[in-house]
């Protein structure tokens, strides 16, 4: 009976090798989101920081309606980035899990390697490719479809496409993850007994890849609403996602507690959505969103 | 298992690096943790931090003082004059040697004690600086600053694309304009330009005139194509953008690469601003910085950098060198050198306030979004 | 069924290398631009010149290699961290785990820029000076999650009576992690860690605000210089990079190729 018990107390103790992630989170995360939420109650100081007063001044300036459109327009990138790469990316991802073993990890390490070099510089070659005289447009007039070059970049189509080629992989690998997990003797069950190729998709295929579905959709939600720099570079300062609002707030207003106040309300957003996730998939913790 | 060797040979070899790499970095920090002394560039470490935008000091300028001294320079980048405030507040006016940012930016700084005086001794090139950059408000007793060069945001266009005559910015308005305009992503600037077209300063503080202005600038909006603060010269040279808000050595830039191009300088007045270095209050290096400020102002090296960033140069001793220099005479005319008359009635755009300068950015913020 | 695959139209691949193509042509665009005489977008002729002006951009190397190290040192720290809290918590159920778990989790599941943010006012705060120290504080607390994960679900794919059986028959817990525990979760940790040096290696929004002096990082380098303009010095960096990159994963193939086979 002793040793079993004496499991059982320590099944309940924390591993001293736990220790240094605990400390670590605690220190580098829990501390400085608390000390952003604390700030973003307090007033914003003449020049630079903060003044220790309580205030509820940064909330209230959100609903200005210059922020409130960037809240739309910035969620509304997000959902058409994540609604896109979910109708790309699930085709590939399905196509990729049934093929030969051999070719579906060259398809996925072809995935995977432009990740290895430097995101700017891939969504620099849009630019070179939408420029009113780049490759796209030299070969529309080459081939006589268009007269005048069109202007291609510096709109939400341009950040659009930005976000979704950054953020695709995302959506694809969360999608193969699931598709491959599958029991494909459910697919075949519900087609024997007499549902068509459509309907036998709707009805076992979708459902069962849920999971990835929903976490992909996670993985390209959050980050889509942070990218500055892509609405930066693709956006000919036009756009302004919530990233470029918080950074334009920490860099150019001086505003700290606004700028926090806006976090905050990004992160509550984000955290919504990974509960909403988790309640709907099922998943205990997180790390089926990897 | 086997198979996992690789890896694991992998593994081996990067942590083998990590604890090398770490072991050089524990020495680095030692190194840059040393107080920062006052004394003479003898007893430092040969080190110089500079910090302002990627390229603004030409590489070839700090290879041969690299090469000369034996110090070795730390370059770090900002893209705007407020990222660097917000990293010099942050770290309490330490850290970097040299700065290089402009005018009111300077001013704001030096508000807050981030700034430190120069020892002129330490810099007999001082002498060379034109006095008509001197004594300006951000550094009226030239103890703080040594100008680097000065700029004047002009509008450039491209005839080929536009068929009537420019005169000033109320021309931006232009309906035949649409989707063609790039102007400056600064908020200062170009609201500032739409308080000029109403006849009023760059530094207007009053909220009834600035909510006119907003209501004005809302309705060029149509014909904005971009919003770029650094590369607005490359959307007028392939032709995207038919005219431009931007600042001389952008639009220099511009006409090298096409000197059909046509330079403005608007009827209604022009913005000014000086480009500056100085030394941050705590400064680890002070000696290096100093070294490094009376090496650009050689009157040739001087010379030699204008010529690749294309700015006006505040260095007197070095006008010969730029005259004499094998840039197009277009660019040499129309930007390198500002009509006097057009300098007198300059305007500098100065600090405002926070409180302005947030009616400012919240302007800026919804034309953006507009 | 096999007659009939092989006389089917064949959308899923076609569908597949359609996508893939569009994938590399904006990097097939900046690889070939990288060779452009010219400074503009337009075509003008085939120059070695810009992979030579890489070569001399101190500047540009002297970043790749502060973003090398930071990588190495936040990987190295984050596995470390990453891979014993996983065998620490591996079986347990302590009160706070599930809450440690989510919380560790956050650098991975918010917008960077937040994290970003929340640093450099914590660091003003207690004033310490950004540099490499703070970088890799914060790199290595996003890297972390990525070494946390993977070993994790390597240690539920094991019976957890492995190293309980081991610890009960008395074998020093040290022993048991280093024969038993270590071999088994290298290969979580390795795949981890290559995706935390990726992550880190890439890094924008957390570097922009917690960079020193002295650290500026080639990420941060390029970001800037393609703000300040046309660079195709980038365009060759890139290339480089890509060249580096896929000549690894070749190398790797052959080598588990000619693995199996001997």
């Amino acid at each position: 009976m002793k040793p079993r018990a004496k499991i059982h107390d320590r099944r309940k103790s924390l591993s001293p090798a736990v220790i240094p992630m605990y400390l670590w989170t605690i220190l580098f995360v829990a501390v400085p989101l608390f000390y952003i939420l604390g700030m973003s109650f307090l007033k914003k100081a003449e020049t630079w920081g903060v003044v220790m007063e309580f205030s509820l001044e940064s909330y209230q300036g959100i609903f200005n309606p210059a922020y409130l459109k960037v809240f739309g327009q910035s969620l509304l990138i997000a959902l058409l980035t994540t609604l896109i790469t979910l109708l790309l990316g699930y085709p590939f991802a399905y196509f990729t899990a049934r093929l030969p073993k051999k070719w579906r990890s060259i398809v996925l390490l072809l995935l995977i390697v432009p990740f290895w070099t430097n995101s700017l510089v891939r969504i620099y070659g849009w630019i070179i490719l939408l420029q009113g005289n780049g490759v796209v447009n030299s070969a529309l007039l080459g081939a006589g479809i268009i007269d005048t070059p069109l202007k291609l970049l510096y709109n939400i189509g341009s950040v659009l496409t930005g976000m979704v080629y950054a953020l695709m992989p995302f959506m694809i690998l969360s999608i193969y993850n699931s598709v491959e997990k599958m029991d494909w003797s459910v697919v075949e069950a519900s087609r024997d007994l007499g549902a068509g190729k459509w309907k036998a998709f709707l009805t076992t295929t979708l459902p069962l890849t849920m999971p990835g579905i929903m976490a992909g959709c996670v993985l390209v939600f959050v980050p889509s609403v942070g990218l500055f720099f892509i609405s930066d570079l693709l956006g000919g300062g036009k756009i302004m996602l919530l990233g470029n609002l918080i950074k334009n707030e920490l860099l150019s207003a001086h505003n700290w507690p606004m700028g926090a106040a806006l976090s905050i309300v990004m992160m509550a957003v984000t955290l919504l959505l990974i509960y909403l996730y988790k309640r709907v998939s099922g998943e205990k913790s997180l790390e089926g969103l990897l | 298992m086997k198979k996992q060797k690789p890896v694991l040979c992998l593994i081996l070899a990067a942590l083998l690096a990590v604890l090398m790499l770490a072991g050089c970095a524990i020495n680095g920090d030692k190194d840059s943790s040393r107080p920062a002394g006052t004394g003479s560039s003898g007893s430092e470490e040969k080190v110089l931090n500079i910090f302002t935008w990627a390229t603004y000091f030409p590489d070839d300028i700090l290879k041969e003082f690299t090469q000369q001294t034996g110090i070795k320079i730390q370059y770090s980048n900002f893209d705007s004059n407020e990222e660097m405030l917000m990293k010099l507040q942050a770290s309490q006016g330490g850290d970097y040697d040299i700065v290089l940012a402009s005018d009111y930016i300077i001013e704001m700084a030096r508000s807050q004690n981030l700034i430190a005086k120069l020892d002129s001794n330490q810099i007999p090139n001082f002498k060379n600086i034109d006095p008509s950059y001197q004594s300006k408000f951000y550094d009226p007793n030239n103890e703080y600053t040594v100008p680097y060069s000065a700029g004047v945001p002009v509008l450039i266009y491209n005839p080929d694309l536009v068929d009537f005559p420019i005169k000033g910015y109320e021309d931006l308005w232009n309906p035949k304009l649409k989707d063609s305009v790039v102007l400056m992503d600064d908020a200062r600037n170009v609201v500032g330009l739409t308080l000029k077209t109403m006849g009023e300063s760059l530094n207007t503080t009053d909220p009834d005139k600035l909510q006119q202005a907003k209501e004005k600038l809302l309705t060029l909006k149509p014909n904005i194509l971009a919003l770029d603060y650094n590369t607005s010269y490359q959307k007028i040279i392939n032709g995207e953008a038919s005219m431009g808000y931007m600042f001389t050595s952008q639009a220099a830039t511009a006409l090298l690469a096409n000197d059909k191009l046509q330079v403005v300088y608007p009827e209604e007045g022009v913005g000014f601003g000086i480009d500056s270095c100085f030394i941050p209050a705590k400064a680890p290096h002070p000696g290096n910085a100093h070294q490094f400020l009376d090496f650009i102002l050689d009157p040739q090296r001087s010379a030699h950098i204008s010529e690749q960033t294309l700015y006006l140069n505040c260095n007197a001793a070095a006008a010969p060198y730029v005259e004499q220099s094998s840039l197009p005479d277009a660019v040499k005319r129309q930007v390198l050198t500002i009509p006097d008359d057009k300098l007198r009635s300059a305007e500098f755009i100065q600090d405002i306030g926070a409180n302005s300068s947030e009616l400012y950015q919240n302007i800026w913020t919804e034309f953006k979004q507009s | 069924m096999k007659t009939k695959k092989k006389t089917r139209f064949p959308l899923p691949e076609l569908y597949i290398i359609l996508l893939l193509l569009l994938f590399y042509l904006p990097i097939l665009v900046v690889v070939v631009f990288s060779f452009n005489d010219s400074k503009l977008f337009q075509w003008s002729g085939f120059t070695f010149s810009w992979y030579e002006k890489l070569m001399r951009n101190q500047t540009i190397w002297q970043s790749f290699a502060t973003s090398l190290q930071l990588a190495l040192l936040s990987c190295g720290a984050s596995a470390v961290l990453g891979a014993l809290g996983a065998v620490g918590m591996a079986g347990r159920q302590f009160k706070t785990k599930g809450l440690l778990e989510n919380v560790s989790l956050i650098p991975i599941m918010v917008p960077e820029i937040i994290l970003g943010m929340a640093y450099l006012t914590v660091f003003t705060l207690f004033r310490i000076p950004f540099g490499m120290v703070t970088m890799v504080i914060a790199h290595t607390t996003f890297c972390v999650p990525y070494i946390f994960i993977n070993v994790k679900a390597r240690l539920t794919g094991l019976d957890p009576s492995i190293g309980e059986a081991a610890l009960d028959l008395g074998a020093s817990s040290r022993r048991m992690f280093l024969d038993i525990t270590l071999p088994l979760i290298l290969p979580a940790v390795a795949s981890g860690a290559l995706l935390a040096f990726a992550m880190s290696m890439d890094d924008v929004v957390i570097s922009f605000f917690t960079n020193g002096p002295n650290t500026n990082t080639l990420p941060l380098q390029v970001y800037s210089m393609m703000k300040m303009g046309v660079t195709p010095e980038i365009n060759a960096l890139c290339t480089v990079m890509l060249g580096a990159v896929f000549l690894i994963v070749a190398l790797s193939r052959l080598f588990r190729v000619r693995r199996k086979r001997s």
